[in-house]
């Protein structure tokens, strides 16, 4: 079947289509961000993001439980991998932020910072090839539970009217006060939780479609002619956007992570 | 603990901060635009005057550098942000 004839049997899809045969190039878009569900429980349909999330959880908790089961004084290999990772944690993230009283979260932040890594991980392992964190419905419960934690040890350790007083500077005067007063609620309630995790959706989302974007290229753009060419610089692509997303998925989750100890420390500190 | 750890936690510590106030930062633009742009949206529905929505944006805007300039540009003229530590 020639590829005029193809593309107006409508027979073109992404496996089908590459340059020259008639079928135009099929653009990866917001559909690839939805699943057809593997298996459906009383209408509720269990899609592929939900799988890696599951098994993200699985993973992150058999590490750690195998490294941790039996600690020896001279750790063997998966301990010392495990104190590495937690260490790190505490010493980069946790320690700069919080200082020693902040030692009670890292258990928190070490589940928030692998957790988050391995979702973003997924977006390059094969088979899996998704980053859950593209879908804010994974994102948004964690921001939520940061929120809450941070709200309730703020309210907590400086009462209600110290920490929303505390929100504001006093060393300005009333005018410029008053003027600062609503900027500061919106900042503080809804624009710093936002931000918070769109940043990790967003990132998340762009580099998957990115990544989509030069893979699909490259397949389409192999073709045996001048294409080849074009296919062998999409790949090169393909290899350098891998790279970046590589460091990007380190780097998402150690901002979230840092700026929840942030968070968590404005909330503990004394009125001044 | 030695000089070397000291002066590696003292630059985490800085490095962490540095997230935390540019994020802090940007918070503070899209805070202030929403905020003036979200009080000149409501009056300009009440006086049927649609461009109190941009203008409250603008205003915004500029309270948010405002404030960023004389904050955090008045921490870095005298050494650090002494004043307030809350990100």
């Amino acid at each position: 079947m020639t590829g005029a004839v193809a593309a107006s049997a409508g027979s073109c899809d992404v496996f089908s289509a590459h340059l020259f045969s008639g079928c135009g190039f099929q653009a990866p878009g917001l559909q690839d961000f939805y699943f057809k569900p593997l298996f459906t429980v009383d209408g509720f349909g269990f899609t592929k993001p939900m799988l890696v999330a599951i098994l993200c959880v699985i993973a992150v908790i058999a590490f750690f439980w195998v490294a941790f089961r039996k600690p020896k004084l001279v750790p063997g290999h998966t301990q010392s991998l495990g104190e590495m990772g937690i260490l790190a944690v505490r010493d980069q993230i946790l320690r700069p932020a919080i200082g020693r009283k902040g030692d009670k979260y890292l258990p928190l932040l070490v589940s928030l910072f692998f957790y988050i890594f391995l979702m973003n991980l997924m977006e390059l392992i094969p088979v899996f090839q998704f980053p859950a964190m593209s879908k804010t419905g994974f994102v948004i419960p964690m921001v939520i539970a940061v929120y809450a934690l941070y709200l309730y040890l703020g309210f907590k350790n400086q009462g209600a009217w110290g920490y929303i007083s505390n929100m504001w500077p006093h060393d300005v005067p009333w005018p410029v006060l008053i003027l600062l007063i609503p900027v500061e609620l919106l900042r503080f309630f809804i624009i710093q939780p936002f931000t918070l995790g769109i940043r990790l959706f967003a990132n998340m989302f762009a580099g998957h479609l990115l990544l989509s974007i030069f893979m699909l290229a490259t397949w389409y753009l192999a073709s045996l002619s001048i294409g080849l060419l074009f296919a062998a610089g999409s790949a090169v692509m393909v290899l350098f956007i891998f790279l970046l997303e590589l460091l990007v998925d380190l780097l998402q989750a150690f901002i979230f992570t840092t700026l929840t100890a942030t968070y968590i420390a404005s909330s503990l500190e004394a009125a001044h | 603990m030695s000089a070397r750890n000291q002066r590696d936690s003292g630059s985490e510590a800085s490095g962490a901060q540095g997230i935390a106030i540019g994020w802090t930062v940007f918070s503070y633009l899209i805070g202030g635009m929403a905020a003036y742009g979200g009080i000149g949206w409501l009056i300009g529905r009440v006086v049927h005057v649609s461009l109190l929505f941009p203008i409250g944006m603008l205003v915004g805007l500029g309270i948010s550098v405002g404030y960023i300039i004389y904050r955090y540009g008045r921490a870095a003229s005298t050494g650090g942000d002494k004043t307030w530590k809350r990100a």
